[in-house]
């Protein structure tokens, strides 16, 4: 029969205990490894067209964590001290708050010389992000309800009654349905309706009754139009309705008169995170022409590489907005928490 | 210390480091401010009327998961005990298997289960039971139902257990003694298990009070518990006293639950 004696069984658990929380560490140090973190979103176009290019093209193993915007600034906050992602592709209200927080090391042209072919508006605060590509936001909708949506007040009908949802403000793409009825309940114009927060709030009260739910994932919701379980998904975008289009799925997104939104789709390098110089080689391959040009045209999304034709059409005759990502981030939380207090049953 | 006291030292040590430690910095962050100590956070959250019909659905919905997840695990757990050879295999199989499954691709199979089109709404068509359908996504139902889907393998076994052990003969002498089905379920069967129930119970409750992922996918946003209000506190208002202020709420009431069915079950175990 095997003994064991105290000290062996101390010595014994003390070692099961360090191997255990060592472990990932020791994984992690591997040299070709790159933790990037990034939206639920990309997994599709992450896995069929990043990780194999990043293989190929630069030796990188890439890992990827998809998740929201918010989640990825929290992960990064919370690792401050010790961070394990390298490269973060999240929203640009978020990249806000996380060059507040003094997360981000800026992408330069020496480290990243593919910085210099992008649109003058797609570098943010002097390179501390980019945006890579952007997909257009507007109403998704299932064919065999309707053959499109001509205006956002489609959503407000008193025939969409429980034929409706819509993403809440804890997701970017919520932003959208808030500026709509702040246009649509102020009467102004985009450019000053995005200051009329309270219009906005009454606007959304009346939507109410047309509501199916709220959603903060957005891929059941999704999911539930395809079904046929609802007509209208406000806010979705480019990136994810129109390749499920293209595999024969009855929906389509529209673009309302009203207009459109460009998604705010930036990529950023962690202060402090591993493997600096694969990351900087990560963010120039994704901001060159090849990787922009797949993505573009995998995604329905417009590339900010200036080099690139590749890419989403956007709709003809109709507005693209842009709105005022600082104003967002610094009242984002009253939002939410205004947002969730009215929508609650 | 003696030898079998220190096989417990793994695990507690792994508690202590894993669960108590990040607890008690928990409960430190919900009552310190700039200023020191203080219940601010407290006062603020208990004064919300949001945070109370949030405070109320919680437990609500966590009742009813576990009052439907007994109803259904009761005569199963005896089924259980009857089951000979292969019929067990098959009976605990089907109780665990499922848990293996995420609940994400539960909830997708809810979803149509559910919808309006969904197999339940048209076989109660079928049944003459409704005339149109009905909406049952998003709702506090649906919730019930799959919440206690999930959770039922924790209020089968321990009721198992209990019944497994239960001595036949007992509700067959009080039948000798003339008492009828229904006297001898109440009064000879029914306490004997109440330790199983109890156990169950409390399990069941505590997990459902505490489930974030199930809510969120089966009824959204619009009727938020308070797992939801703590991710979105820490992830999205970014705001830590005031998620450490509900965790500590939702923790007081899930001790209060495993306190109490402690005390229960060893008061029935000492009256029997």
């Amino acid at each position: 029969m095997t003994t064991f004696t105290r000290r062996s069984l101390l010595k014994t658990s003390a070692l099961a205990a360090a191997g255990t929380l060592a472990t990932p560490a020791l994984l992690r140090a591997q040299s070709t490894e790159l933790v990037i973190g990034c939206a639920g979103s990309h997994t599709a176009w992450m896995e069929a067209i990043v990780i194999p290019h990043m293989k190929a093209a630069i030796g990188a193993d890439i890992l990827f964590e998809g998740t929201k915007s918010s989640v990825n600034l929290e992960k990064m906050a919370s690792n401050k001290d010790a961070p394990y992602l390298s490269v973060v592709q999240m929203d640009d209200p978020v990249m806000i708050q996380a060059v507040e927080a003094d997360l981000l090391t800026p992408i330069s042209e020496e480290a990243v010389p593919n910085r210099a072919d992008l649109r003058p508006d797609a570098v943010h605060m002097e390179g501390m992000w980019c945006n890579y590509v952007q997909p257009w936001a507007g109403v998704a909708y299932n064919t065999d309800f309707a053959d499109g949506v001509p205006s956002w007040e489609a959503l407000w009908a008193p025939e969409a009654a429980g034929q409706v949802i819509i993403p809440s403000l804890q997701n970017t793409e919520g932003m959208w349905t808030l500026f709509v009825a702040a246009m649509l309940g102020s009467g102004k114009p985009f450019s000053e309706a995005q200051y009329e927060i309270d219009a906005a709030f009454a606007k959304l009260e009346e939507l109410k009754p047309n509501l199916l739910s709220v959603y903060s994932t957005m891929s059941q919701a999704f999911n539930l139009l395809e079904q046929g379980e609802i007509s209208m998904l406000a806010g979705n975008f480019s990136s994810y309705t129109l390749p499920r289009k293209a595999e024969g799925v009855p929906v389509d997104l529209a673009a309302p008169k009203e207009g459109i939104f460009a998604m705010p789709s930036g990529i950023c390098l962690v202060k402090g995170g591993p493997n600096p110089e694969l990351a900087a080689a990560y963010v120039n391959e994704m901001l060159g022409a090849k990787m922009q040009a797949e993505i573009a045209d995998f995604a329905s999304s417009v590339p900010a590489n200036t080099t690139v034709t590749a890419g989403a059409v956007i709709p003809e005759g109709v507005q693209i907005y842009s709105p005022d990502w600082a104003f967002v981030a610094a009242n984002r939380r009253d939002w939410i928490e205004r947002f969730d207090k009215l929508m609650a049953l | 210390m003696n030898r079998i006291t220190l096989l417990a030292v793994p695990a507690l040590g792994f508690l202590a480091i894993l669960y108590a430690l990040p607890l008690l910095m928990l409960l430190a962050k919900s009552v310190s401010t700039a200023d020191g100590l203080s219940l601010a956070e407290y006062r603020s959250f208990f004064a919300d009327e949001h945070n109370m019909r949030v405070i109320w659905r919680t437990l609500r919905v966590a009742a009813l998961t576990t009052l439907l997840a007994l109803v259904i695990a009761y005569p199963t757990a005896f089924a259980m005990s009857r089951a000979k050879g292969p019929w067990l295999t098959v009976y605990l199989v089907a109780m665990v298997l499922p848990m293996s499954l995420g609940v994400v691709v539960k909830a997708f199979a809810w979803s149509i289960l559910f919808r309006a089109n969904g197999a339940l709404n048209d076989a109660l068509q079928w049944l003459g039971l409704i005339e149109r359908p009905v909406r049952m996504l998003f709702t506090e139902t649906a919730l019930v139902v799959g919440a206690a889907n999930v959770f039922l393998p924790f209020m089968v076994l321990p009721i198992y257990a209990v019944v497994r052990q239960l001595d036949a003969r007992l509700p067959e002498a009080a039948a000798s003694l003339g008492a009828t089905p229904m006297f001898r379920f109440f009064n000879v069967t029914l306490p004997l298990t109440l330790p199983g129930v109890v156990a169950g119970s409390a399990f069941t409750f505590s997990l459902a009070v505490s489930m974030y992922v199930i809510p969120s996918l089966i009824v959204g946003e619009r009727q938020q518990t308070m797992s939801m209000l703590i991710a979105r506190s820490f992830l999205y208002l970014r705001n830590e006293p005031l998620g450490s202020t509900i965790s500590a709420v939702l923790l007081a009431i899930a001790v209060a639950v495993v306190v109490l069915s402690s005390i229960a079950a060893r008061r029935l175990g000492a009256r029997q």
